[in-house]
């Protein structure tokens, strides 16, 4: 008995440990987000409760990144590109994936190899060449650029093809007997059954499109198309002094997604662990 | 009515298809093509060079210093990181009273993009005004240049990307564990199994599945990893920490040499395959 208690001792004692390790720079970040410039150094050193405890609390650095440097505009961008990409990958995606688990066709064989493929493909590969077509194509620093050539994902494919498999293939053939059209079937049968699988494909996209930082960063030249990630890494390349408005940025790139992972975690977990552990 | 029914699948697929091959496959076979052509600026042509651009490189004491720099960061990173997932994976299995939040926790790091990762612990690890800094002085310790010195950046960099990305390599390994029944474990443990045993021959092969993805997603993740020495370094001190997708980068938007950026890549790519091949063949081994 004492032996299973010290245990669990452990057990906890390493659990605050760790999660202290993920919460403390956050937990800086938030705090001195709402300082003014001046005490973020004042409280740096040496370290005491009031490193991670706001005292005056101030708007400032957020008024400024919004008044002076056009973050809204940028924040504006990232959710806008994020939630069409997501509209459109869903789309594009289950499409894709209900062709596979519903038909036996000429080329199926090739063409799943493809999204296999691009689904292990990392996007570094083919960032650079994918910038020389996008320029041939005119669509530098434009939402075109941003978002087009996302849409498509062997990730989003493979996520809906694996739920559709587990699906009653009698659903379908009872619709058809009936007479509905095919796309009816898709939009009208299978896809009201796969929310579940439609929130965690939609969570994956726009996390990975918030959290994308190489392709915005070369596909767009101009302040008007700037994403969030950018205009992060802005801060430490070109203007390092601001160190409060520096961490109202971050606050502002990590609120959305938590915002969202909160309540739907569990969506987020299943579409993750479907992809790692089936073959 | 026959050739209509036909046409089906294929206007399902299409969206998909298209995009698929338009930019993802077509821009690796248009970057193997531009690995053997030179741009030239001031008269706007190209021209065929054949392995050219690979000879140059095999000549470029740069790019042996960055592809030692990749394989040292990815030597080291690789292993760190699956260790620590797997170590952490099993720790939140653990059945013990408010697990729910310490996965909570641990799940964080998820919603914390690369960037502002960095942003995060480059001000955390600023040499004078930096809180670990602050920290270690308060221990009685020397503080430390971290990012600003060529022997230390790169571990810098691999502490950055581990706080940011264990957690959700953890979430794979989590969900693979909680798919193990309890009754072998009971089993084995009226076989009279050792804590060690069990986690040998029941754990190990039971996870196979889920770790091999997170091995080699993870090895493709490190081996292509750009942002952080971009954000944080820009590849110094004195090169420490320039990895390959830095420097062909580098090649293509500061130096708007194509070729290089292409076989740069290209070589990346060989690597990664050559890489994860090696680790599916022996992992299977074991399974």
């Amino acid at each position: 008995m004492t032996r299973k208690w010290t245990t669990s001792a452990y057990s906890y004692a390493f659990q605050i440990i760790l999660a202290l390790i993920v919460l403390l720079p956050i937990a800086f970040a938030l705090v001195s987000s709402f300082r003014p410039l001046d005490d973020i150094f004042k409280y740096l050193s040496p370290v005491t409760w009031k490193t991670f405890w706001p005292g005056n609390v101030t708007f400032e650095a957020y008024e400024n990144l919004f008044a002076l440097r056009g973050f809204g505009r940028t924040f504006f961008n990232t959710f806008f590109v994020s939630a069409v990409c997501v509209i459109f990958g869903l789309l594009v995606g289950s499409m894709a994936a209900f062709a596979f688990s519903t038909f036996e066709f000429a080329g199926k064989k090739t063409a799943f190899a493809i999204v296999i493929l691009t689904f292990m493909l990392p996007f570094e590969i083919i960032a650079i060449p994918l910038y020389s077509f996008v320029n041939r194509l005119g669509w530098i620093d434009s939402y075109s650029g941003l978002i087009i050539p996302n849409i498509a994902n062997g990730l989003v494919i493979f996520l809906f093809y694996q739920f559709f498999q587990d699906m009653p293939k009698a659903l379908f053939e009872s619709a058809r007997i009936d007479g509905a059209a095919w796309f009816r079937v898709y939009s009208q049968i299978t896809m009201p059954l796969s929310k579940p699988v439609t929130v965690s494909a939609a969570l994956l996209i726009f996390i990975q499109q918030w959290e994308s930082f190489l392709w915005p960063l070369i596909a767009v030249r101009s302040k008007e198309y700037k994403l969030i990630q950018v205009a992060l890494s802005d801060f430490v390349t070109d203007i390092m002094t601001y160190w409060n408005e520096m961490f109202a940025a971050v606050v502002l790139s990590i609120i959305v997604p938590v915002i969202l992972l909160l309540p739907l975690q569990r969506y987020y977990v299943e579409g993750i662990a479907n992809t790692g552990s089936k073959e | 009515m026959k050739t209509k029914q036909h046409l089906v699948p294929y206007l399902f697929l299409l969206p998909a298809l298209a995009g698929l091959l338009l930019f993802k496959i077509y821009p690796i076979m248009n970057g193997l093509i531009q690995s053997l052509f030179t741009n030239h600026f001031l008269s706007q042509t190209k021209k065929f060079v054949g392995l050219g651009n690979y000879l140059d490189l095999a000549k470029d004491p740069v790019f042996w210093k960055s592809l030692f720099v990749t394989l040292k960061f990815n030597l080291v990173i690789n292993p760190l990181q699956i260790a620590l997932a797997f170590g952490l994976a099993i720790l939140l299995n653990h059945k013990i009273r408010g697990i729910a939040l310490f996965r909570a926790v641990q799940f964080v790091p998820v919603a914390v993009s690369v960037p502002s990762a960095c942003v995060l612990w480059n001000i955390m690890m600023s040499p004078e005004q930096g809180v670990l800094n602050s920290i270690l002085i308060a221990l009685g310790l020397e503080p430390q240049p971290f990012l600003a010195s060529s022997s230390q950046a790169l571990w810098s960099i691999i502490l950055i990307a581990s706080w940011k990305g264990v957690g959700y390599w953890t979430l794979f390994l989590l969900a693979g564990l909680q798919e193990i029944p309890r009754s072998i474990y009971e089993a084995a443990c009226i076989d009279g199994a050792t804590g060690w045993q069990q986690f040998r021959k029941v754990t190990i092969p039971m996870i196979m599945r889920p770790l091999t993805f997170v091995v080699v997603s993870v090895t493709i993740a490190n081996l292509l990893l750009f942002s952080p020495m971009y954000i944080l370094t820009g590849g110094g001190p004195q090169r420490s920490t320039n990895v390959l997708m830095l420097e062909s980068y580098n090649s293509a938007f500061m130096y708007s040499d194509m070729g290089r950026s292409s076989a740069i890549v290209v070589v990346l790519l060989i690597m990664t395959l050559l890489i994860v091949t090696m680790q599916f063949r022996m992992l299977r081994a074991k399974h």
